[in-house]
């Protein structure tokens, strides 16, 4: 169950020193732990705060490049993500670093939780001259993005509107990643495979789930290895 | 030619990338692919690192690691 009267539990992800903690400490008042290097975060840290009548837990997850299962950050990140089951996933991104941040965004996408993106340091990419269409970034990513600048708390309100709405953005998950027509046709059988078997996609994102089977994810093959001899 | 050959102003084309493993694949997930653009920003000649400029932003990986990349000069 996504939804547990008006409980929402929320993790927060996005790259190494993307200003994950920042944002977690912005909206929950904590003060939590926060240096300007990256892996300051390796375990996940929980806090809460209340909007609307609603009750939020923000897990903040340690900052990763991507999703494999090659660290254990990543691991811990995943197993999160894939095992609870969160309402949705809060995604920092650091707006001055576009194109590398939205690598973990798509991958985000592929598990299929509703994504609110936070575009955090703004005022830096602004700096550096970038000028970001946040609507038009929404549009394309079909979820909602708020501009931040984490320490001096814009875009708390935004974030927090953002997050107890994410259930009527009926927009999430249209994103998908088209790899291409050599790839595709192999996915589209893996995908039909995966689906087949009721516990595996019952449990996990069967599109995500054959993706890493073809990047040879020795996590991914695990599961699946474990489903079909059950 | 490998990423540790370019000297530093010098900006090359990544051609192949040969590490395995838990780097190859971090580099991959930093954006390291066939095709994209780097420019060698500064090379300690005899010890580690080898400073990069990729897709926008500054990273610094080990000559090791820079070997393990097929360029070409641009």
């Amino acid at each position: 169950m996504r939804h547990k009267g008006n409980k929402i539990v929320v993790a927060v992800a996005g790259q190494p020193n993307s200003g994950k903690s920042t944002i977690f400490n912005m909206l929950t008042g904590a003060r939590q732990h926060v240096a300007n290097y990256p892996g300051v975060t390796v375990e996940k840290r929980t806090g809460k705060y209340s909007h609307n009548g609603n009750s939020v837990t923000l897990v903040d997850l340690p900052g990763t490049y991507s999703l494999t299962s090659y660290s254990q950050e990543e691991r811990i990140a995943r197993d999160f993500l894939l095992h609870e089951k969160p309402t949705c996933v809060l995604d920092i991104v650091d707006a001055s670093n576009l194109e590398r941040n939205l690598y973990l965004t798509f991958q985000l996408q592929e598990i299929g939780i509703p994504l609110v993106i936070a575009l955090n340091m703004m005022d830096v990419a602004q700096a550096r001259g970038h000028v970001i269409d946040t609507h038009k970034l929404s549009e394309l990513l079909g979820a909602p993005v708020v501009p931040t600048v984490g320490n001096k708390g814009k875009g708390k309100q935004e974030v927090k509107e953002a997050i107890v709405n994410t259930h009527k953005n009926t927009e999430n998950g249209s994103f998908r990643i088209d790899y291409g027509e050599k790839l595709e046709s192999i996915l589209g059988l893996l995908e039909k495979k995966l689906s087949e078997d009721l516990d595996i996609s019952a449990s996990y994102p069967v599109r995500w789930l054959s993706v890493k089977l073809m990047e040879n994810d020795s996590e991914a093959r695990r599961l699946v290895e474990k489903a079909v001899s059950a | 030619m490998t990423m540790d050959e370019i000297r530093p102003g010098r900006g090359c084309r990544i051609v192949r990338q040969n590490l395995g493993g838990a780097t190859g694949q971090r580099l991959m997930d930093m954006g390291f692919m066939p095709g994209t653009k780097v420019e060698v920003i500064r090379n300690a000649p005899l010890v580690d690192p080898v400073d990069l400029l990729i897709r926008g932003y500054h990273v610094s990986i080990r000559h090791a690691e820079a070997k393990g990349v097929e360029v070409e000069q641009l």
